[in-house]
């Protein structure tokens, strides 16, 4: 109901914009330039209003809404009976079939305004169609990501239940490392989740961006995890200058997060990680570099949106995937007008690297 | 034991109270519970408990107003439990007077260390209020001396600026608590201070750099973003 009465509105409101008003006035004044030179080559004025329809049919098709074809039909027909035709240079209204060719110019440039915007919402709808097919993909793999350790925590405490008396402390002890295990990981896909939603769907520049210290936000993640981690070689270094970027905090410290943790899960062999801030011109450069075995060639250029495209069915079973991780990281850098890199490096591991603006002014 | 501290749980989720129950007990605390703000009212002034958890998320009540109305009466240690991603809330109830936060989803050993510190403090407060500071401030390698009035790193002065020096002073006073940028803004620079945290920011940045070995993975001062400053607890 909403969506049509907006349409409808959208039809009869005048879409201001410094391009349609340009347009249609230079095809005006090109147009009457044309018939002007057309005159003095001595031609007769049968071609005027035959020029006229032209000039109205491209102005109601490259316009706006319906306001400019219909303007530009009515100064049409006027033009051509003040200029064009006898008596020239006065308006004479009883000419016959006057009427006949003002209707005939206003429905020319109806009909194709009509056309034009219907072309325009189909558009939109096509763009509509593709944002909710991503949207449930991203819910469906999530589903997915969500319901499989779930399983397993369930069945950990249903075992413990169900065999109170009969566990060993052992066994009872593997069932809850697992159930924990599986809950961080929860704890982990809820959290990318969070980010998303943080991030306004709409309008993607949306994001509250405060100047932050880069070494508070390295810190804070570093901090975190070396708890979850406790044993992980890590190495950190931050450039001897305070850099201030301005960022929504929370969502680049899940940034860090997410690329460390993937070092940690999907680096196979990796026995270091350095997280390095360097400064580039007015960029901060954050880097994750693992010497793990590296990301496959293959999957390499379509690593970040992997997760969106990918056949949801088959090769999800395994649940330490990639999980949103990426896209997450991605969408959470694009949104701050930032880039993301992924890269094999030279001397075996992967790196992940972004780049952020830095404050415009000092005194900011 | 006969003379254990009692906490009162605010936690209208069954099973968050359950598991924090359980923590307690297990570590010699009495526990009060209440799943709701009225309640809680009525327990906080009847039984006057040591110290109080509070959900900031209560079915009938806002838990700020909760801290509100405790903190017109009574200094009782306050830690607030939230969600990560709400930091304003949690500012709010700093600012508002609660000691401390633990951060959804929190294990054992973090929120017993958050007890602990909010519990000690408020013992501290109780004995000796407004006393001038003396002696010595020790975490690991780092000494503040508040007599002479210096900060030493492995014996060695870290020649801190007059704010920079006034700056670790409250964060030590206060170690293992979370301070707020606020806080610390007003402390430092006076309650009438107009501007923003930047001026924290690059104080703090000098800080780090004087006393942290790695200003990227510091030992000493922690930052809890958009939050405020912890100094690690006294060793």
């Amino acid at each position: 109901m909403k969506k049509n009465s907006c349409l409808i509105l959208d039809k009869i409101k005048i879409h201001i914009s410094s391009k349609s008003i340009a347009f249609t006035a230079g095809i005006y004044v090109t147009t009457c330039l044309l018939c002007a030179l057309l005159r003095n080559l001595g031609n007769d004025n049968n071609y005027v209003s035959m020029i006229f329809i032209l000039s109205i049919f491209m102005t109601a098709r490259f316009t706006d809404g319906y306001w400019y074809g219909i303007i530009a039909s009515l100064v049409g027909v006027l033009t051509v009976n003040y200029f064009f035709t006898f008596p020239f240079f006065a308006f004479n209204f009883t000419l016959a079939g006057y009427p006949l060719t003002i209707l005939f110019m206003l429905a020319v440039s109806i009909a194709t305004s009509a056309l034009t915007t219907q072309t325009k919402q189909s558009e939109q709808i096509k763009m509509e169609v593709e944002k909710e097919k991503t949207r449930s993909n991203l819910l469906r793999a999530v589903s997915h990501d969500l319901r499989t350790p779930l399983t397993s925590i369930l069945g950990a405490i249903s075992v413990m239940i169900e065999n109170d008396g009969s566990l060993t402390g052992k066994e009872r002890m593997e069932l809850l490392c697992g159930a924990q295990d599986d809950a961080q990981w929860l704890i982990r896909v809820v959290e990318n989740l969070l980010a998303v939603t943080r991030i306004d769907e709409e309008s993607r520049a949306k994001i509250i961006k405060a100047p932050e210290a880069a070494e508070e936000i390295v810190s804070e993640v570093v901090a975190k995890f070396k708890k979850r981690f406790p044993d992980q070689n890590l190495q950190v270094k931050v450039p001897d200058e305070l850099l201030l970027i301005p960022m929504d905090a929370i969502l680049i410290e899940q940034v860090l997060m997410n690329l460390l943790e993937n070092a940690v899960i999907h680096g196979k062999g990796e026995d270091c990680i350095q997280l390095s801030v360097t400064l580039k011109g007015n960029k901060a450069a954050f880097e994750v570099r693992d010497n793990g075995a590296g990301i496959d060639p293959e999957k390499l250029p379509k690593i970040f949106d992997g997760y969106l495209n990918r056949a949801t069915e088959d090769e999800s079973d395994s649940k330490r995937n990639m999980g949103i991780g990426l896209s997450v990281c991605n969408t959470i850098i694009r949104a701050h007008g930032g880039k993301m890199y992924a890269a094999n490096n030279l001397d075996g591991g992967a790196s992940f690297r972004f780049e952020l603006n830095m404050m415009e002014n000092e005194h900011g | 034991m006969d003379n254990k501290y009692t906490v009162l749980i605010v936690e209208d989720e069954k099973g968050i109270g359950n598991f924090i129950n359980t923590i307690l007990t297990s570590n010699g605390y009495g526990v009060l519970r209440a799943l709701d703000g009225m309640t809680a009212m009525m327990m906080i002034t009847s039984h006057c408990p040591d110290l109080i958890i509070l959900d900031l998320g209560l079915p009938d009540t806002d838990g700020t107003k909760i801290i509100r109305s405790v903190r017109e009466w009574s200094q009782i240690p306050i830690v607030v439990v939230s969600a990560r991603s709400h930091e304003k809330d949690k500012v709010e109830a700093l600012d508002l007077g609660a000691d401390d936060y633990v951060a959804k989803p929190f294990g054992s050993a973090e929120l017993l260390a958050r007890i602990r510190t909010a519990l000690r403090h408020a013992a501290l407060s109780r004995e000796t209020p407004g006393m001038p500071v003396t002696g010595l401030f020790k975490s690991g390698e780092l000494t503040v001396d508040y007599n002479k009035r210096r900060v030493y790193i492995a014996g060695t002065d870290a020649r801190l600026t007059q704010n920079e020096y006034k700056i670790v002073v409250l964060l030590s006073r206060y170690a293992g608590r979370v301070l707020t940028y606020d806080f610390v803004i007003k402390s430092i620079w006076g309650p009438n201070f107009k501007g923003d945290n930047q001026i924290l920011r690059v104080n703090m940045a000098n800080i780090r750099r004087k006393i942290e070995k790695n200003p990227a993975d510091p030992q000493y001062i922690y930052t809890e973003t958009g939050v405020g400053y912890r100094m690690a607890e006294e060793t």
